[in-house]
């Protein structure tokens, strides 16, 4: 298998800023005399094939993550948790699925699970202001700034006042690649109910982002 | 009396910004999955979380191989 370069994510949000102020960069403890990772260099992966899968698919994992939870940090934590336990039980995944579909069924599972806890029903949010700042500051234009902010806050508040159910079937529809079949073995349901759930999360969407202006 | 020429080109470049902007705060969207797309397009993942991940990874044993992967890797024996 031959593996291409790997690059590290696109410099369209610079979270880094966000990020640097609020949670630490890394877990992992840095070699002796290596120091922390810079944000803009490559990550050293010690398997390519799992640094392709990471490039490949942690955009929408991501997005998923984010606005199901509502939260960015949570979102890069649960980001996180994901792909590495796609990457300890890579082992299970035999390909009846794609990977995408494999990576969205890990991650769906896990923000489920802490959107159940009580600390998630407990704790405060701190997806305040600065953080929406911090995620347009590398956007050029300040209009574009002001349009991106209210899009994504408008969206999240949205997304936020719909039943789960709804809300994880829009986020799943919108990525190009999945079918109406995955989708509804992934929600588990037949694919026709998936269709009726998406006409209706649609009419929903649209009434509350109405509201949300 | 009439503004000096300088400040009159700041009100135009002023103006020409608010046009822009109304342009683009207006911009409609023909689905909603078109609205997530254009959402999602600007939520990337930040770049400190590759590095995570890959340190994070770095840190684990070798996840095992499946039967049918070790058996579907094998070479077959010279001849």
């Amino acid at each position: 298998m031959t593996t291409k370069p790997v690059h590290s994510e696109s410099s369209l949000v610079s979270d880094g800023t966000r990020r640097a102020k609020s949670v630490p960069v890394s877990r992992a403890t840095p070699a002796p005399g290596e120091g922390p990772p810079a944000a803009g260099g490559r990550p050293k992966w010690t398997s390519l094939e799992f640094g392709e899968i990471y490039e490949e698919h942690s955009r929408p994992i991501y997005y998923l993550a984010l606005r199901f939870l509502g939260d960015p940090t949570q979102a890069e934590d649960a980001t996180h948790d994901v792909f590495l336990k796609a990457y300890r039980k890579l082992g299970e995944f035999r390909g009846d699925s794609a990977m995408r579909t494999w990576l969205y069924r890990i991650t769906i599972n896990h923000c489920k699970n802490l959107l159940q806890t009580w600390h998630q029903r407990n704790m405060v949010s701190n997806a305040d202001d600065a953080i929406w700042e911090g995620a347009v500051a590398s956007t050029e234009n300040p209009l574009r700034v002001l349009e991106v902010k209210e899009l994504g806050q408008r969206i999240q508040k949205t997304l936020a006042a719909l039943p789960e159910e709804y809300r994880l079937l829009l986020l799943l529809v919108a990525d190009e690649r999945l079918s109406y079949d995955e989708m509804a073995a992934l929600t588990e349901q037949s694919a026709d109910a998936v269709r009726g759930k998406l006409h209706r999360a649609r009419k929903a969407f649209i009434a509350r982002f109405h509201k949300s202006a | 009396m009439e503004p000096k020429p300088s400040k009159l080109r700041h009100e135009q470049k002023q103006e020409t910004i608010g046009q822009t902007g109304a342009q683009e705060t207006a911009r409609a969207f023909s689905s909603v999955e078109e609205m997530l797309r254009e959402d999602a397009a600007t939520n990337g993942p930040p770049p400190a979380l590759a590095h995570r991940v890959a340190d994070s990874i770095a840190s684990e044993p070798k996840p095992a191989r499946s039967w049918w992967q070790r058996i579907f890797s094998r070479r077959p024996a010279n001849p």
